[in-house]
């Protein structure tokens, strides 16, 4: 009942076994700090600013507010279980094509969020994307290309 | 400095015993609020006690007389798309809806939302609006609130040490009800500057009950029976729903914030107030 100090989870489609070396930390900061998996960024560590999401079970959520020993059982996903510099996701690729990449900072919460929206929704209105990525924050503020690279990631995965 | 313990007990008795035993331990319900305030280092609890694993918390039941019981450990996402908040109850899978964003909405429970109280936030009008009943346990067993009575101030209930919120019980509304949950915020996601939640009950095409709280305009959600009584027994004209407004706006007390002052929020109160019921009624009976 008490710390389970090891907890197991299924990441980026690998099962894990992580040990625990704080009872406290935070999904991003196992991910980050233990594991290397930096794609995930920390920004705001309030939940705000979209920049940590990452899929548990599916679903997006944000790494920096949730505990990592709540987790055991869970499969997450995190931008590179999207693809590779090798071999982008199609949505990666959309990305890459559609220009919206700038400082990048954003890019893998937003790409994260995209793939989720268009696993439930695969043609999007404008309105719809708009909608989902609203909670992730680009602070430069280039928000016109991003929702043109998820119309063309979608254009692409359900023509 | 010491780690912070970590419980997850499968039981609800065993997590109101740790919380019990230790006042500086806190339950952690889905952490949008808590793991921020963490990482925010403006807590640093000795214990938390994880509610993640106990069965006791989870799930949406139809009970005998209409009631609806919904886990404290149902999240925000669940509540807004849950096809058995019918009628009068849509209420409260529409300010579900509002709460943050997705991302935000997945993990956020029902029971965190409300035993944190921000009078900024989505639930607590509705469930005022709703005369929803809000069931507590704790180390001398089990009671229950209305939620007009659960609500005490600024991020204050009446919540007694060692004591959890286990559920929000929604009692049989009207038979026919139209619903609106009006928000106003700065941007998508955001707390509320204000918010209105509105229960009409039809009959025939006719208000005949109406139920009207508003959220973030004061510490606790702000209710006025003389609003609900104009609302209720008049034909809707402009006029009625501005005095419905007035009357609100004049029961609201308010605070200069981040998200607006206290002037600015008394000054849109009826115009959102008005907005809100003409939704409802043009969205008709669910």
């Amino acid at each position: 009942m008490v710390t389970t100090p090891t907890i197991s989870i299924t990441l980026n489609g690998t099962r894990r076994s992580i040990a625990m070396s704080a009872t406290t930390r935070t999904l991003m900061t196992v991910l980050r700090d233990d594991l290397g998996l930096t794609g995930t960024k920390d920004a705001c560590s309030q939940g705000v600013c979209g920049s940590c999401t990452v899929l548990i079970d599916g679903a997006p959520a944000r790494a920096c507010l949730i505990l990592t020993a709540t987790l055991d059982g869970a499969s997450v996903t995190t931008i590179e279980g999207l693809g590779s510099t090798e071999a982008p996701g199609p949505v990666q690729q959309a990305f890459i094509d559609a220009g919206a990449i700038q400082c990048g900072f954003c890019m893998p919460g937003m790409i994260i969020q995209a793939t989720s929206l268009l696993r439930t929704k695969p043609r999007p209105s404008r309105d719809e994307i708009r909608h989902a990525i609203s909670g992730n924050l680009c602070r430069c503020s280039g928000y016109a290309k991003v929702i043109e690279a998820v119309e063309l990631a979608a254009s692409r995965i359900a023509p | 400095m010491t780690d912070t313990r970590f419980h997850a007990p499968e039981r609800l008795d065993e997590a109101i015993g740790l919380l019990t035993a230790d006042d500086e331990a806190r339950p952690l319900a889905g952490g949008q609020t808590l793991v921020a305030m963490l990482n925010a280092e403006l807590l640093r609890p000795r214990a938390i006690v994880s509610l993640h694993r106990i069965a006791a918390l989870k799930g949406v039941e139809r009970r005998a007389g209409g009631s609806l019981w919904i886990g404290a450990m149902t999240t925000h996402s669940a509540l807004a798309a849950s096809a058995e908040l019918r009628g009068a109850h849509r209420l409260l899978a529409e300010a579900a809806a509002r709460i943050g964003h997705e991302a935000i909405r997945n993990r956020g429970t029902i029971g965190g939302a409300v035993a944190h109280a921000d009078p900024s936030a989505d639930y607590p009008a509705a469930l005022v609006a709703l005369d929803a009943e809000i069931e507590i346990e704790g180390p001398r067993g089990k009671r229950s609130l209305p939620a007009h009575q659960f609500f005490r101030g600024f991020l204050t209930t009446a919540l007694e040490p060692g004591e959890l919120v286990t559920g929000v019980v929604l009692l049989p509304g009207p038979a026919k009800a139209a619903t609106r949950f009006e928000k106003l915020a700065r941007v998508e996601g955001d707390f509320a500057t204000a918010s209105v939640a509105v229960v009409l009950g039809l009959d025939a095409g006719r208000v005949t009950s109406a139920r009207l709280t508003l959220g973030g305009c004061g510490s606790v959600p702000i209710q006025s029976i003389e609003a609900e009584q104009i609302i209720a027994g008049h034909t809707l004209s402009d006029a009625v729903l501005k005095k419905a407004g007035e009357l609100l706006a004049a029961a609201a007390d308010p605070i200069d914030d981040v998200r607006g002052t206290a002037a600015y929020r008394r000054a849109i109160i009826p115009g959102l107030v008005a907005r809100a019921v003409r939704s409802a009624l043009a969205k008709g009976a669910a």
